[in-house]
């Protein structure tokens, strides 16, 4: 149905559907998406410039703060390419560690995710009983970081705590409770016929525009596209455990619930192998507070896609550039992408389908597109421009 | 004689204020508009505190027992609150809606028999009262969203009367089941005819099925909350509401709720009837309060259609189900 003439719909900063500041403008016939424009940059915090003027040790906990979901993804890739920079290596101990808490933290990430597409599509109870179920990841992260939220776990050459054997078997307990829940629930979404009808061939992204348009993590592999930073170029202790990368070829949210569902099971599946086959020995090696000169990129597969770290630094205690990559950034133009030919009801269900972080992929540049000219402000400067007068 | 004349005018006259203070009383008292009210509130709370106990939470939990004053108190809260009228609104319509909100399904609790098997007015043809006065608040919720000049509250007004145009007709059609079967379109002499016969629900299955699909639709309640789903359209058409409006917004829809599973009771449960030396009010009570877990349940048990899928289920399912069990009824089966 076309009514001939379209209108601009804004969708944000401030949303319902939306818990970060982002804005999208649709352009909207009669009740079919015909074109998009994102427009980010809202939660600008200075993150990159803070690296810069914190040392590596202080960076840890900085790296921790980008995200309040995956902030384990990011202190991992943060240590992970400062001992690079430095020649340290974690102890193989420290690595299987990384790898549990990296796991748990997956299934919590996830589970969050259902929850709040459960919601977009105002399936509230779902919404309820996932989050219910999650606590049960965050009071193991508890009993293992002392954390639920930002963990504190990794730091340069190894990780602070080490998992005690009294810890093992009531971390086994809760993913036993975990796996038999997340069946349950993988079925549900299955057998829902309301779930169904608002998930199967909603937010169609073909496997060609999905590598075409660079999207990561999850929403790459729902589109068939095996692709898992884990098994392409293993980091910490992936190269030692056997495990199935999750590949759905729905295309649509559907597939993407599923991914994510079917990818906390493995990810149990993970934590039980690593819990096994847990190597002895300490947990952490000292590192120089001087980190040599040189570059380096640290890739780490986070629960919402490929991440991406670059340091460069100068031989003095801290870095002298720092930048930070977040899957949802990466996902954005796929987005996009899925949101065109939609119906309006559908974008709050296909936003959150990507599992979108706004906040830690928020950057700000000054850019002249027609000049093609870049530059940099300082604070005071910017206050001289936009400050009230 | 002429003394005679005088006192029996008076005595008359005594009778007559009598009456009328006693229907006064029925009216705006019990079972009038103050207990409506009174059991308008205690159906949210049921609601509430059902919908959470299925959902693993508390619900109300702290103001009365188990929170059963909460609904009172949300309502006296928000009286105090300030009351915006948007600059750009509608102002008339605007302040008038939530009044006509409140009043529609009030007035037609009047004709639904609750303390006895005799509604307060009863007269050949309410039911069809009751549809008209179901379609009425629809009308009333799309001008209340229109007139708040929202964007919100425009796009959910338009989807009320979108999802108006689906429901209706196989709700109409279902409701004349219970009356070709006592053979009256009144809901008194429908809940009269259930007492020596059978309750309605055991002839009729399809029908009631349907009429509470379709009443769950008019609640605007999951699946069918799209005029009001908050992730896409906020608050629907109550956005721009606040205050007094609101309160009496979330009355007229605790009302609703009310003259809905009353409906339902007395269509298809019997109504009020006496059993053994239980009085009827309470049948009926307990009735309502059944039909109003069974609907909180149904909330709580799928995700949100969308409105074309809305619009093509209700017609491609639900009215040749309805038009089935007529059809059944004219074959002598459910009668």
């Amino acid at each position: 149905m076309s009514y001939g003439s379209t209108i601009k719909v804004p969708f944000g900063p401030q949303h319902p559907a939306l818990k970060e500041p982002e804005n999208f403008l649709f352009e909207v016939d009669g009740e079919i998406v015909v074109d998009v424009k994102p427009r980010i940059g809202y939660n600008h915090r200075g993150i990159e410039k803070a690296f810069e003027l914190r040392t590596y040790m202080q960076n840890i906990y900085l790296a921790e703060r980008i995200c309040g979901i995956c902030s384990d993804a990011h202190t991992t890739c943060y240590t992970q390419a400062i001992e690079e920079l430095l020649g340290v290596e974690a102890p193989p101990r420290a690595k299987y560690i990384r790898v549990i808490i990296a796991e748990l933290e997956r299934i919590q990430s996830h589970a969050l995710w259902v929850g709040i597409a459960a919601h977009e599509i105002g399936f509230d109870t779902l919404f309820m009983y996932v989050w219910r179920d999650r606590e049960t990841t965050l009071d193991m992260f508890e009993m293992i970081t002392g954390n639920r939220i930002h963990y504190a776990m990794n730091t340069i050459g190894g990780v602070r705590r080490d998992i005690h054997a009294d810890m093992v078997p009531k971390i086994r307990n809760g993913l036993d409770f975990l796996e038999k829940r997340l069946r349950y629930y993988l079925n549900a979404v299955q057998t829902e016929q309301t779930i169904l009808k608002r998930a199967a061939g909603v937010g169609i992204l073909k496997s060609k525009d999905a590598v075409d348009l660079c999207a990561v993590g999850p929403t790459l592999r729902a589109s068939g596209i095996m692709n898992d930073v884990r098994v392409d170029d293993p980091y910490v202790a992936y190269d030692e455990i056997p495990f199935q990368v999750i590949v759905r070829d729905g295309c649509d949210v559907l597939a993407r619930i599923l991914v994510r569902c079917e990818e906390m099971l493995e990810s149990i599946e993970i934590m039980r192998y690593a819990l096994d086959s847990m190597p002895g020995g300490i947990v952490k090696v000292k590192a120089p507070m001087k980190v040599p000169q040189g570059e380096v990129v640290s890739r780490v597969e986070a629960p919402r896609g490929e991440l991406i770290h670059y340091a460069k630094s100068n031989g003095t205690t801290k870095p002298e550039r720092y930048k930070v990559r977040s899957p949802t950034l990466g996902n954005i133009p796929a987005l996009c992408k899925m949101l065109l030919g939609g119906y309006v009801a559908d974008i709050p269900i296909v936003l959150a389908g990507i599992d979108p972080c706004f906040a830690c992929m928020d950057r700000m540049a000054f850019v002249d597109a027609k000049k093609n000219k870049k530059w940099n402000w300082t604070m005071q400067q910017l206050r001289r421009k936009y400050a009230k007068k | 004689m002429e003394l005679d004349n005088a006192a029996v005018e008076e005595e008359v006259c005594k009778e007559m204020t009598g009456e009328i203070i006693v229907s006064m009383l029925k009216i705006l008292v019990f079972p009038g508009a103050l207990f409506l009210f009174v059991l308008a509130f205690f159906y949210e709370w049921v609601d509430r505190k059902f919908f959470a106990r299925v959902q693993n939470r508390y619900g109300p939990l702290h103001t009365g027992l188990h929170g059963i004053l909460q609904p009172i108190a949300d309502f006296f809260k928000l009286l105090s609150k300030e009351d915006i009228t948007p600059h750009s609104s509608d102002k008339i319509t605007f302040i008038l809606t939530p009044i006509f909100y409140f009043a529609l399904p009030l007035t037609t609790l009047f004709v639904i028999p609750i303390l006895n098997q005799k509604s307060l007015i009863a007269f050949e043809g309410d039911l069809i009262f009751v549809i008209f006065a179901f379609t009425l608040i629809i009308i009333t919720v799309f001008l209340a969203g229109w007139s708040s000049m929202n964007r919100f509250s425009t796009i959910g007004s338009m989807r009320a009367v979108l999802q108006m145009l689906s429901y209706e007709i196989p709700m109409g059609l279902v409701a004349i089941g219970p009356a070709i079967a006592a053979g009256s379109l009144s809901i008194s002499r429908i809940v009269e005819w259930q007492s020596p016969n059978f309750w309605l629900i055991l002839i009729q299955p399809l029908g009631f099925a349907v009429f509470t699909i379709c009443l769950l639709a008019e609640l605007q309640f999951v699946p069918f909350d799209i005029p009001e789903a908050e992730t896409e359209v906020v608050a629907g058409w109550r956005t721009e509401f606040s205050g007094r409006k609101l309160a009496l917004l979330r009355l007229g829809r605790d009302l609703e709720l009310l003259l809905v599973s009353a409906l339902i009771a007395s269509l298809y449960l019997g109504g009020p009837q006496q059993f053994w030396l239980i009085p009827p009010i309470v049948i009926f009570l307990l009735k309502t309060t059944f039909v109003v877990m069974l609907l909180s349940l149904l909330r709580a048990a799928f995700a949100r259609f969308r409105i074309d899928q809305i619009l093509s289920g209700m017609w491609k399912y639900l009215i040749p189900l309805a038009a089935l069990q007529i059809i059944l009824i004219q074959l002598g089966l459910g009668r």
